[in-house]
């Protein structure tokens, strides 16, 4: 059982920092950015190839956020903008829809041109005992990741003036406006982060097990899940809800069968919306 | 000095305010009173940025500052204080002021100025904005706009929400603003208010100026006191 809920910890990490990237873009943008987990892969298949040819993984990984960056603040200047010029249901749906046409597009290039390529980060060590549990490396490493990545973004996002400027836009676009502050500067910041963080998780995935091209659709279901449960827009939301639906999918893998985690997942999903529709935490909390 | 020529705003293409001119120089105080639909916050969002002027100009200190973005126009120490106030509600009242501030970091004698203006505020500084009451939303909408140390402080009914006994607080909070030499240009259905705290005002009714003058001839004048100042 311990075994169990430290790799529903180990998942979860994983799942809140998946959860970050999707939910901070909603808050901020109102876009549901449908080709977040298709951005992930893309970044983890730039990573293969950077190995392929022979680049060190650390470098590799690099090159990989960087590229998966790069991608979400592209589609910020160009595909969004006509998203940003509406307001209410038509800027959701546009957003949903134009996000759900990149995911089809990124998913397609990476099955046609590199269909058997995946990504899997052996990381060496002998398994490290932590309360009785023999641990891989790999899961420790993935989550030093995320809890490290979790506490800049934290820290990021209470102290810095930047990451407080971003909240302001979250909470009151107009009031953030009449501060001076440039809603369309926080936007082009976030979907950048969001991209490095959607490669980010991707790479510690491979941590543990292949990250394959056909994985964007899991990363994106997962996010949604994770980012409805946290409260769209909240930081600290998204990891807290990542731990608790981390343990909640190891438990019930464990007791009934990995077919029905997802399952249990988006019904979590759906609880959560009926009982607090703003999630655990409201939007814009850090 | 702010100076606002022939401006025309509106929404999808349909001008609510036309043609609207007038001047406020440094250190005054002037009243923008009029009824309900008169137009007042369209002519102010015009003034902010935050609804592109469909004609006409507003210049600040001889700087063309209309048509520009609302975040650019406020850096530019234009600050407005809409009558939603639009706090930050899960920040604190120190945070709210702190991005009153930005992109600068917050000054410490600015932060002492507001919080000697409304102690209220430095009491609940570390209170989520969204739990002040109404009367404390009104001071820290108003004391984060000041952060900046803008040029003009452009208001829309400060009194909006407020209990008359906040009101009058309200505007004597601003009174002593207007000491310390800050030039308000304030809009208000609480005409006698808004006609204590000003020099001259202006009186608009369905889009365009109709009357001006001293705040003491618009007070003495039949058409104004019966409109405005509920005289028979």
């Amino acid at each position: 059982m311990k075994a169990v809920i430290l790799d529903g910890i180990v998942l979860g990490l994983q799942f809140g920092l998946l959860g970050v990237g999707l939910t901070l873009v909603y808050g901020l943008a109102g876009v549901l950015n449908l080709a977040y987990g298709q951005i992930a892969v893309l970044g983890a298949i730039v990573v293969a190839l950077r190995m392929d040819a022979g680049m060190p993984a650390f470098f590799a990984a690099l090159v990989g956020l960087a590229v998966a960056g790069v991608i979400g603040l592209l589609l910020d200047q160009t595909l969004m903008r006509p998203v940003y010029r509406r307001r209410g249901e038509p800027r959701v749906l546009l957003g949903l829809l134009l996000m759900l046409g990149v995911a089809f597009i990124i998913d397609g290039v990476l099955e046609w041109r590199y269909p058997i390529e995946s990504l899997s980060l052996r990381i060496g060590g002998d398994p490290v005992e932590i309360i009785g549990v023999r641990m891989r490396t790999g899961s420790l490493l993935a989550s030093a990741i995320a809890l490290a990545t979790g506490a800049v973004l934290a820290v990021f996002f209470r102290y810095a003036v930047a990451g407080k400027a971003i909240r302001s836009v979250i909470q009151d676009e107009e009031g953030a406006r009449l501060c001076g502050v440039n809603p369309a500067r926080a936007r082009s910041l976030v979907f950048l982060l969001s991209g490095v963080l959607a490669a980010l998780v991707a790479v510690t995935r491979s941590m543990t097990g292949p990250v394959t091209v056909t994985a964007g659709i899991d990363f994106t279901t997962l996010a949604l899940i994770v980012a409805v449960v946290g409260g769209l827009g909240s930081v600290t939301g998204a990891f807290l809800a990542g731990l608790v639906l981390g343990i909640v999918n190891t438990v019930s893998a464990f007791y009934i069968g990995t077919y029905v985690t997802t399952i249990i997942l988006l019904a979590a999903a759906a609880v959560t919306i009926v009982l607090r529709p703003t999630g655990l935490l409201g939007a814009g909390r850090t | 000095m702010l100076v606002v020529t022939g401006l025309c705003a509106g929404y999808l293409g349909e001008d609510v305010v036309h043609g609207v001119s007038f001047t406020v120089a440094d250190g005054e105080a002037v009243a923008v009173i009029g009824s309900n639909g008169a137009g007042k916050t369209t002519l102010f969002k015009a003034m902010c940025g935050l609804l592109r002027p469909s004609r006409g100009a507003v210049t600040l200190d001889g700087e063309a500052i209309s048509g520009r973005r609302a975040h650019d126009i406020a850096r530019r120490g234009l600050a407005y204080v809409p009558a939603e106030r639009h706090l930050f509600p899960e920040m604190t009242v120190s945070e709210n002021l702190e991005l009153g501030a930005y992109p600068k970091r917050p000054s410490p004698e600015r932060r002492s100025l507001v919080l000697d203006l409304f102690p209220r505020l430095g009491e609940r500084r570390r209170q989520r904005a969204g739990t002040l009451s109404g009367g404390e939303q009104q001071m820290l909408a108003v004391g984060r706009a000041l952060m900046a140390d803008p040029q003009v402080l452009l208001l829309d009914e400060p009194t909006t929400g407020l209990a008359p006994k906040l009101a009058a607080d309200a505007y004597a909070a601003l009174g002593r603003l207007r000491e310390h030499g800050l030039t308000i240009v304030v809009a208000e259905q609480q005409v006698p208010l808004a006609l204590a705290l000003a020099d001259r005002a202006y009186v608009l009714e369905t889009g365009r100026i109709q009357l001006e003058g001293s705040s003491a001839e618009l007070e003495r004048n039949p058409e104004v006191q019966r409109a405005y100042l509920g005289v028979a």
